[in-house]
C-alpha cells in the first residue's frame, strides 16, 4: 500500500518537473518552431505545432537585414574588451584589498561595494553628457568605459586571494620574486576558477546588454547584435515574426549551446555572484 | 616567467585596442575632416581624389527602406566627389530621439529625415541649418501644399521626402459582397453605417470588424480638421481643443467601438499601426485608416482588391499632411552642407520621387512629377496612387511648435483614456489642454 | 630579501620605522594605492562623478539639444515631478512591479528550490531549465514574449482558448499590460533565484537536519525553524539585488510597450529614458535620476547595516 503510494507520488512528481522544464523550455521551441513557419502560417489560428514546410529564408532574410557579421563582432569586441579591462584593473585591485594593510583600506573598499550595489543605469544621463564631451559617444570605447571596471570582479578575486595561504607568497618573496609577479604568476593561476567563472558572467551580461548600446550607439559600423536584432522589428505590413524569430535565434542560440556546454560552471559563475 | 606574463598582459591590451581604434577610426577620420575643412568649398569639392563623405539617418524599415537604400547607392554611383552613407536608426520616434542625442554629441549625421511635426522643435533649438541659400529659389518646385511644414520663423529649414496623407483603406471584395459602394464610405455617418454592414459575429465572438484604426495622434489630428477645428491656436501658445471640433472624434470613436463595429488595435505606437494593417491583410478587420506610405505594400501583400479613398468627411474633408522631411543639420562643414544639399536635391528632384512613389505609395514631391507622364500613365493604371494628391486640397501642415513632440505625447495617452473609457471625454481634454498650457509655455 | 621583509612589514601593518631602506619602506607603502588606483580611477569617472553630476544637473533646467544653454533653477524640477500625476503614476507602477517580482519571484523560487534540490540527474536537468532564460538576452526574451502573448495570433491565448477559458488582453489593455510584464520578468528571473536558494540549501550543515530528524520533528517545523533561519543570509540577499534591479527595467518596456497603454507600463528608467532622450526635458529626467539615486542608495544603506550586524558574512 505505502509502496504504490510512493510509486504513485513518483509518477505525478515526474509529471509535475516536465511540466515546469516545459514553461521555461518551451518558449524557445516555440521561437524555433515560428522561425521556420511561413507568414500565412504564422497568423493561423489556432497556430500549427509544427511548420508545414522549412522556411530557411526567414534566416536570410533577417541576415541580410543589416550587416550581422559587424553586429556579431562588435558585440565580441564589446565583451572581450571589457572582460580584458575588468581583469587588467581588477587583480590588482582584488591583490591589493587582500594582501595588505592600509590606510583607508577599508573605506576605498566601501567605495568599492557602493559601486557593487548600485547599476550603472541610474547614472546614464550624465554618463552620456560625458562622453559627449569627449567625442566618444558612437564608438565602441563609450560602450567598454563605463564597465572597466568590475566591483564584483574585485570583490570575487579578493575572496579567493584571501584564501591563499601565507606560505606560498613567502616563499616566492624569499625567491626575491616582484609583487607584480607574485600576483601574475602565483595569485592569478590559483584563482583560476574564479577567473573563469567572472569571465563567462561578465561576457554573457555584456553579450546581452541592449541599454547601453540604444544609448550609445548611432550607426552600423558600431551597433552590437541586440540592437541589430531589435530593429527587426520594423516593416510595412506588419511584423514579420517569423524573420523576428529567426534573427533572435542568431542573438540566442550561441549562449544556450555555450550554457548546455558549460551548464555547472555558468550556474556557479551566478550563483557565485550570490556570495 | 615574469617578463612572458607582462608582454602577453601588454599584447593583450594592445590588441584590444588595435581592434577598437580600427572600428572607432572611422568616426575619427570624419570628425577630422569636419574641423579640417571650412574654407572655400569650390575647389575642394572638384578634387576628385578626396570624396566628401557625408552621413544621412534615415527612418523606414522594411521594403521601404530598401528602396532608400538603393536610391543612395545610385546617387553615389553617380556623384563621383561625394559619397552618402546611409544609416537606418528605426522607426521616427527613435530617429528622433537618436538624432536629438548625437546633437548633444557633436556626431549628428549631416543630412536626416525629420517627421515633419520635429522640424519646428529642431529649427528653434538652432540645430538645422537654413537653407535659404542653397535652395535659392529652387524650393518653387515642390508642391505648395506639402510646404507647410518646412518653415520656421520665415526660413526654409526643409524640404518635403517621403510625404503621405492619412487615407481610408478599404477591401473592395468585402465592400461589394455586402453591397456596399466599392469606393467607400464618404461621411461619418456612412462610415458607421458600411462598418456595421461589414461586421460579422459568430456565436457571440466578433470575426470581422467593419473598421479600425489606431488611436494615435495623426488620425485624431485629421478628425479634428475635419470637424472644423484646430489642434493649436493661432499663436502656437495654446491648445485649442476645448470645444465641439475637439471631442467630437473621440465621441465617433467612442461610440463605433461601443456599438462593437470598431477594433482599437492594441499595442503602443507604431506597434498598434502593425496591428491595424496586419487585420486589414488578413481580411479580419474591412478598412483601416493607414497612410499612403503603406499603400504600396498592402497592394503587394493583399490577396484582395485594395481600395483607398479620403478620409470620410464630418463638417469637411481635412487631414494633415505627414511623413518626414530632409534636413540639413548646421554643423556640419561648408563643404559637408555642399554635398548634402546637392543629395537633397537629388533625392527629391523629380525622376527620383517618380521612383519613390511609384515604389511606396507616399507622394511625389514636386509639381513637375504629379504632372509627368509617368506618373499620369501610373495614376490610370492604380488610381489609388492618386488618391493622397487630390486629397491635398484640404490638407494642412501639423502643428509645429517645439513643444508639441511631448504634448503630442500627451495628446495620444488622454484620447486612449477617453476612448477605453477611462475617463470622460471632458476630462480627458480637459487634462490635455492643462498640460499643453505648461508645454506650449516653453 | 630586505625587500620581501619590508613588504611584509608593511603588509603586516607593522612598525616599518626601523629598516634602514626607507625609499623601499615608501615605495611599499604606495604599491597598494597603485595597484588599486586604476579600479577606483572607472569608479570615479563613471560612477562618482556622474552621481554628483546628476544631482548637479537636477537644479538646473538643461536640454541635450543645447548643452551650453544651462539655467538654475533650484528645487523646480523636484517640484514638477511632485506635482505630475503621470510620475507619481510612474512611481506607483514601480512599486508594484517591483513588489510583485520580487515577492513572487523570491516565494516561487524558495519552493522550486526545496523541490529541486536533490541528488538525481533529473533535478539538476530541471534546474538547468529554469535557469536557462536567465542568461539570454533581455531582447530576445521581450520580442520573444511579445509574439507568445500576441491577443489574436499568441501562443497563450491559443492555450488558454484550447482549455475553453477565454482569451486574455495581456500587453493591450491597461490592466492587465504591467501583470504581463511581470509575468516576463518571472520568467527571466526566476531560475536565477531558485540556483542561489539550492546553493544556500547546500551549505547548511547536514547534522543540523540529522538532529531534527531524531527530535522527530515534522518537515514544515524543520522548514520555518531551521531551513528559513539559514537561509536568511541569502534570503535577504536576493531581495535586495532583486529590488535593485527591478527598479532598472527598462528593456522589457521599451520593446513590448514603450510605457502603454495608456501610461500603464511606464517606470522610472523608461521615463527618465523618454524625458531626457526624447523631449528635451534634461532637468526632469535628471531629478528623476536623482530620484532612482535616492531609493537605490536606501536600499543600498540598508543592506549594508543589516550585512555589517550578520556574522557569517562571507
Amino acid at each position: 500500500m505505502r509502496h504504490a503510494g510512493r510509486a504513485a507520488w513518483k509518477v505525478v512528481e515526474w509529471g509535475l518537473l516536465a511540466v515546469v522544464s516545459l514553461i521555461f523550455v518551451f518558449p524557445f521551441l516555440w521561437m524555433f518552431v515560428t522561425a521556420f513557419k511561413t507568414m500565412p502560417e504564422v497568423y493561423r489560428f489556432p497556430p500549427t505545432w509544427w511548420p508545414e514546410s522549412w522556411q530557411l529564408e526567414n534566416f536570410r532574410i533577417a541576415w541580410e537585414s543589416g550587416p550581422f557579421l559587424t553586429y556579431v563582432w562588435n558585440s565580441f569586441l564589446v565583451a572581450a574588451g571589457i572582460l580584458v579591462l575588468q581583469l587588467l584593473t581588477g587583480v590588482p585591485a582584488a591583490y591589493a584589498f587582500a594582501r595588505y594593510r592600509f590606510r583607508g583600506r577599508n573605506l576605498l573598499f566601501g567605495l568599492t561595494l557602493i559601486a557593487l550595489m548600485i547599476p550603472p543605469q541610474v547614472v546614464f544621463l550624465p554618463v552620456y553628457v560625458e562622453m559627449s564631451q569627449w567625442g566618444l559617444v558612437n564608438t565602441l570605447w563609450a560602450l567598454i568605459l563605463p564597465y572597466g571596471a568590475s566591483a564584483f570582479g574585485i570583490f570575487l578575486l579578493r575572496q579567493c586571494f584571501m584564501q591563499v595561504p601565507d606560505e606560498v607568497i613567502e616563499a616566492a618573496r624569499l625567491d626575491n620574486a616582484s609583487e607584480w609577479t607574485i600576483m601574475w604568476t602565483i595569485m592569478v593561476p590559483m584563482a583560476k576558477p574564479v577567473l573563469v567563472t567572472f569571465g563567462l558572467f561578465s561576457f554573457i551580461y555584456h553579450w546581452n546588454d541592449y541599454f547601453w548600446p540604444l544609448i550609445m550607439t548611432n550607426s552600423d559600423a558600431v551597433r552590437t547584435l541586440p540592437i541589430g536584432i531589435s530593429m527587426l522589428k520594423a516593416a510595412e505590413g506588419g511584423k514579420l515574426w517569423n524573420v523576428i524569430m529567426a534573427g533572435n535565434m542568431i542573438l540566442v542560440l550561441p549562449v544556450l549551446a555555450i550554457f548546455f556546454i558549460a551548464q555547472r560552471h555558468i550556474i556557479s559563475a551566478f550563483v557565485y555572484s550570490s556570495k | 616567467m615574469v617578463k612572458k606574463v607582462r608582454v602577453s598582459i601588454l599584447a593583450c591590451v594592445l590588441t584590444v585596442t588595435a581592434v577598437l581604434a580600427g572600428c572607432s577610426g572611422k568616426q575619427e577620420a570624419a570628425g577630422g575632416q569636419k574641423s579640417g575643412s571650412g574654407s572655400g568649398g569650390q575647389q575642394q569639392t572638384a578634387d576628385a581624389g578626396k570624396p566628401v563623405e557625408i552621413d544621412f539617418w534615415y527612418a523606414l524599415g522594411g521594403r521601404n527602406g530598401e528602396v532608400i537604400e538603393e536610391m543612395v547607392k545610385q546617387f553615389n554611383d553617380t556623384h563621383k566627389g561625394i559619397v552618402v552613407k546611409p544609416s537606418y536608426q528605426g522607426s521616427y520616434y527613435e530617429n528622433h530621439a537618436k538624432v536629438l542625442a548625437a546633437v548633444s554629441a557633436g556626431n549628428q549625421p549631416d543630412v536626416t529625415m525629420v517627421e515633419i511635426a520635429s522640424v519646428g522643435a529642431f529649427a528653434d533649438a538652432k540645430v538645422l541649418q537654413d537653407l535659404g541659400p542653397y535652395a535659392n529659389g529652387e524650393e518653387d518646385k515642390y508642391i505648395p501644399g506639402l510646404m507647410g511644414n518646412s518653415y520656421w520663423n520665415d526660413k526654409l529649414y526643409a524640404v518635403p521626402f517621403n510625404r503621405s496623407t492619412p487615407l481610408l483603406y478599404v477591401n473592395r471584395n468585402k465592400l461589394k459582397a455586402a453591397g456596399l459602394d466599392p469606393d467607400g464610405p464618404k461621411t461619418w455617418e456612412e462610415l458607421r453605417r458600411y462598418a456595421k454592414a461589414l461586421t460579422k459575429k459568430e456565436g457571440g465572438k466578433t470575426t470581422t470588424y467593419g473598421f479600425s484604426t489606431p488611436i494615435d495622434i495623426w488620425f485624431y489630428e485629421a478628425l479634428v480638421f475635419e470637424s472644423g477645428g484646430n489642434i493649436l491656436s493661432e499663436d502656437g501658445k495654446s491648445v485649442a481643443l476645448d470645444n465641439e471640433a475637439g471631442k467630437a472624434p473621440l465621441e465617433f470613436w467612442s461610440s463605433l467601438l461601443q456599438e462593437g463595429v470598431m477594433k482599437a488595435p492594441p499595442g503602443e505606437k507604431y506597434n498598434a499601426w502593425d496591428v491595424a494593417k496586419q487585420d486589414f491583410l488578413n481580411q479580419q478587420v474591412a478598412m483601416i485608416f493607414t497612410s499612403t506610405g503603406d499603400l504600396h505594400a498592402l497592394k503587394e501583400n493583399a490577396t484582395f482588391e485594395v481600395g483607398a479613398a479620403f478620409l470620410p468627411a464630418n463638417k469637411r474633408y481635412g487631414v494633415p499632411t505627414g511623413g518626414a522631411n530632409l534636413v540639413m543639420l548646421a554643423k556640419s562643414s561648408d563643404e559637408e552642407k555642399k554635398a548634402a544639399w546637392e543629395f537633397i536635391k537629388w533625392m527629391t528632384d523629380t525622376p527620383q520621387t517618380i521612383r519613390w512613389s511609384l515604389e511606396t505609395g507616399y507622394m511625389p514631391v514636386t509639381k513637375e512629377a504629379v504632372e509627368s507622364d509617368e506618373m499620369k500613365a501610373a495614376y490610370q493604371k492604380e488610381p489609388n496612387f492618386q488618391v493622397a494628391v487630390k486629397q491635398l486640397e484640404y490638407a494642412q501642415p501639423r502643428p509645429m511648435v517645439p513643444g508639441y513632440k511631448e504634448l503630442q505625447e500627451v495628446i495620444m495617452t488622454e484620447i486612449q483614456r477617453a476612448v477605453l473609457k477611462q475617463a470622460t471625454v471632458d476630462e480627458a481634454i480637459a487634462k490635455v489642454v492643462e498640460k499643453g498650457e505648461k508645454l506650449l509655455k516653453k | 630579501m630586505r625587500k620581501a621583509v619590508a613588504v611584509q612589514e608593511v603588509a603586516n601593518a607593522q612598525s616599518a620605522g626601523a629598516l634602514p631602506a626607507a625609499r623601499f619602506v615608501i615605495a611599499e607603502r604606495i604599491r597598494p594605492y597603485l595597484y588599486i588606483a586604476p579600479a577606483l580611477l572607472f569608479f570615479a569617472v563613471f560612477f562618482f562623478f556622474p552621481i554628483a553630476y546628476v544631482i548637479y544637473l537636477s537644479f538646473h533646467d538643461w536640454s541635450l539639444l543645447n548643452l551650453e544653454e544651462i539655467e538654475w533653477v533650484g528645487l523646480d524640477n523636484f517640484a514638477a515631478l511632485w506635482e505630475d500625476a503621470d510620475f507619481r503614476q510612474v512611481l506607483a507602477n514601480t512599486f508594484m512591479y517591483t513588489l510583485a517580482t520580487v515577492g513572487l519571484g523570491i516565494v516561487i523560487a524558495f519552493f522550486l528550490a526545496l523541490w529541486l534540490n536533490r541528488r538525481a540527474r533529473v533535478y539538476g536537468l530541471v534546474q538547468a531549465a529554469v535557469f536557462s532564460p536567465h542568461i539570454v538576452s533581455l531582447v530576445s526574451v521581450a520580442m520573444l514574449w511579445m509574439w507568445l502573448m500576441d491577443p489574436q495570433y499568441g501562443l497563450l491565448n491559443a492555450l488558454l482558448e484550447f482549455v475553453g477559458l477565454p482569451a486574455y488582453t495581456w500587453l493591450t489593455d491597461t490592466k492587465s499590460a504591467l501583470v504581463s510584464l511581470i509575468v516576463v520578468s518571472l520568467w527571466k528571473g526566476v531560475g536565477y533565484n531558485t540556483v542561489v536558494f539550492i546553493a544556500g540549501l547546500q551549505s547548511i550543515p547536514r547534522d543540523i537536519y540529522e538532529a531534527a530528524a531524531l527530535d522527530r520533528s515534522p518537515w514544515w517545523r524543520t522548514l520555518v525553524s531551521i531551513t528559513v533561519p539559514m537561509l536568511s543570509p541569502t534570503l535577504f540577499f536576493l531581495l535586495v539585488i532583486n529590488t535593485i534591479s527591478s527598479f532598472q527595467v527598462f528593456d522589457t518596456i521599451y520593446i513590448m510597450t514603450q510605457g502603454g497603454p495608456v501610461n500603464s507600463t511606464n517606470m522610472l528608467v523608461f521615463y527618465i529614458y523618454e524625458q531626457g532622450m526624447d523631449f528635451y526635458n534634461g532637468g526632469i529626467a535628471s531629478a528623476a535620476s536623482v530620484v532612482l539615486l535616492g531609493m537605490v542608495g536606501l536600499l543600498t544603506l540598508l543592506h549594508f547595516r543589516l550585512m555589517g550586524k550578520r556574522v557569517h558574512y562571507r
